[in-house]
């Protein structure tokens, strides 16, 4: 069993959310740091996986990147099956994205696993002479459905880094320690922060 | 060559200086470490722009130079048969004032040209002649001979200025469709592409529009050359080719071949199957998007139309043949494996640099042995019940949470 100062855990982490509101571009400048104006549309899922250190411990996100078309739904419980963390991601020019947002946010609290962290991100926070959602609305939606709200730009890497973080120094405090769905307490030493992305 | 450009890749380079050799033979087989890790930008045979290494140039080369003698192989086969023997070979048992003798003879060698037409597109089909060649082994000329002459462009005028939630999809998705291949590019480039998905969500107002189906329309636009044999390639696809609903609605059609495929691993390769499930990786993870894009989105272009080849020719079964043979060549390396990650980089890495068509093609159908239509139409039979089963229960789940909202 791992102990306090050698906690390197393997977290399961999805994200959710509409077509289009920048789930790739996210995953893309958190583990590569890039940004592409047209990244490639999502078919399925994609994985990726990144090593974060965060106060004494690490944590080894492995990250599964769906495909945002409604009829795409059908597959999202095998992506979110066992995830110890949720990333839904709407895109603030649109309210209908966050609607879907919304509706993601039930289905995981109906299906998902109980101690799930969950994050709602209010993505492309740089079209602000576009936005359709207020800070505010979201903030409070988040509050009153246990979730931590940031808002974020994968183009201008505002807050992305930020929110991976956050998941990632709230999961061993939301896992006690009977080891539980979507978290593996790996008993080798700690690895380097190392990031092996395979996209498309 | 053609126009390779090399480039050091930082994190190998860093890898590699970071090793102390102390033996010349080491330093040697650093050097030849270090060339091999060099990344190279080239354009493939499709103009895709690839990265890869000095190997994977190589590859292509001598790809190039087998498409080349195989086309030497049609040409010699259309000097010896006639032009356009490979057109539609019908057993025409009607035919009136033939003796019985020479209408066993005519159909013997009905039969012996779609035997040898069936071994020669195993081995590929020369690029000039797909077009060709795929719409009639297809059935899309049928298809198309079905309907008025004007009816591809009877329908453009038809959506012309339509919007619908098909056509707004498809808006948000043309710039995100291989957006690094020069012609789709380009404005004249997307618009073709945006023509086929849009004509094409109308005609098949089930299908609509469902994202992948923009990856294989770009590619049979590059392909076809023109948007209308690509539009009967789409459509023959959609209705004849695959199974049926794998776009609609909830891919149910998708979910089925999901199964049927995790049986068939289960069979054909029983050591990475168990070994998978032991680790609760569900192959569908990375086998999905295999069969929503017909591997448009994992294979080097050539590769990907050499399985296109066979599957206009010989059905849908021949998906599973890839994505068997994808697990398959890399047996050891993925029973090695303990992690989800590993086993999805490993089998990430192989699709990205198999640009030797053969090499897949020929564990595909020689190594994973036959499977009959037959036999995989009742394994879908099987697995229907189930997977409607499952849609539908988690409808119900979905909508109790609607009641719930109220």
């Amino acid at each position: 069993m791992a102990t306090i100062g050698n906690n390197n855990l393997n977290a399961k982490l999805v994200l959710l959310g509409d077509m289009g509101a920048g789930k790739s571009s996210l995953v893309l400048r958190f583990v590569k740091g890039q940004f592409l104006e047209f990244q490639e549309s999502t078919i399925g899922a994609a994985f990726f996986s990144q090593t974060l250190a965060v106060n004494d411990a690490t944590v080894k996100f492995e990250i599964w990147d769906t495909a945002g078309q409604e009829r795409y739904h059908s597959l999202a419980p095998m992506y979110y099956r066992g995830a110890a963390a949720a990333i839904i991601v709407y895109d603030i020019s649109s309210t209908e994205s966050f609607e879907r947002a919304k509706k993601w946010v039930q289905e995981l609290q109906k299906q998902g696993n109980p101690n799930m962290v969950t994050a709602l991100a209010g993505n492309k926070a740089d079209l602000e002479d576009k936005r359709k959602v207020s800070a505010e609305e979201a903030q409070t939606y988040a509050q009153e459905n246990g979730l931590f709200f940031m808002e974020t730009s994968a183009k201008t890497a505002k807050n992305v880094n930020e929110i991976f973080y956050e998941i990632a120094r709230r999961l061993p405090r939301a896992q006690p320690a009977q080891n539980p769905a979507g978290i593996v307490l790996a008993d080798r030493p700690a690895e380097r922060a190392q990031t092996s992305a395979c996209c498309s | 060559m053609f126009g390779a450009q090399t480039h050091s890749e930082p994190s190998n380079w860093r890898r590699n200086t970071s090793s102390n050799p102390k033996t010349s033979t080491a330093t040697i087989k650093t050097i030849a470490k270090k060339t091999n890790n060099l990344s190279v930008k080239f354009q493939d045979l499709y103009s895709f722009p690839v990265e890869g290494n000095i190997d994977d140039v190589n590859v292509l080369n001598e790809v190039r130079e087998r498409v080349r003698q195989q086309g030497k192989e049609w040409w010699a086969l259309e000097a010896s048969k006639g032009a356009n023997w490979y057109l539609q070979p019908q057993l025409s048992l009607s035919g009136e004032g033939l003796t019985v003798p020479s209408k066993i003879s005519a159909i013997a060698s009905t039969i012996t040209s779609a035997m040898t037409l069936k071994k020669l597109i195993r081995k590929g089909i020369p690029p000039v002649l797909r077009p060709k060649v795929w719409l009639s082994v297809s059935g899309a000329t049928k298809k198309r001979s079905t309907v008025p002459l004007s009816y591809y462009n009877d329908l453009l005028v038809a959506i012309e200025g339509k919007v619908t939630p098909a056509t707004m999809q498809i808006d948000h998705d043309l710039p995100r469709t291989f957006p690094c291949h020069p012609w789709l590019d380009t404005p004249e480039g997307k618009a073709a592409l945006r023509r086929v998905l849009v004509a094409y969500s109308f005609r098949d107002s089930d299908v609509g529009y469902c994202q992948g189906l923009n990856y294989i329309a770009a590619l049979l636009l590059l392909v076809m050359k023109t948007e209308e044999d690509a539009f009967w390639m789409l459509a023959v696809l959609l209705e004849n080719v695959l199974v049926n609903d794998c776009y609609t609605d909830n891919l149910s059609g998708c979910h089925v071949e999901q199964r049927v495929f995790r049986d068939l691993l289960a069979k054909k390769c029983p050591r990475i199957s168990a070994h998978l499930e032991a680790m609760e990786f569900d192959v569908s993870l990375v086998a999905t998007e295999w069969f929503l894009c017909l591997f448009s989105k994992s294979l080097p272009s050539e590769t990907t139309l050499r399985v296109w080849d066979v599957l206009f020719n010989e059905g849908a079964k021949v998906l599973f043949h890839v994505a068997l043979a994808i697990f398959k060549m890399k047996e050891e390396e993925l029973l090695r494996t303990h992690q989800i990650g590993d086993v999805i980089a490993i089998i990430q890495s192989t699709t990205h640099h198999l640009f030797d068509p053969d090499e897949l093609l020929t564990v595909a159908f020689d190594k994973i042995g036959s499977m009959t239509a037959n036999t995989i139409t009742k394994q879908r039979k099987k697995q229907e019940p189930a997977v409607m089963a499952e849609l539908d229960l988690r409808l119900r789940r979905l909508n109790s949470l609607k009641i719930d909202e109220k």
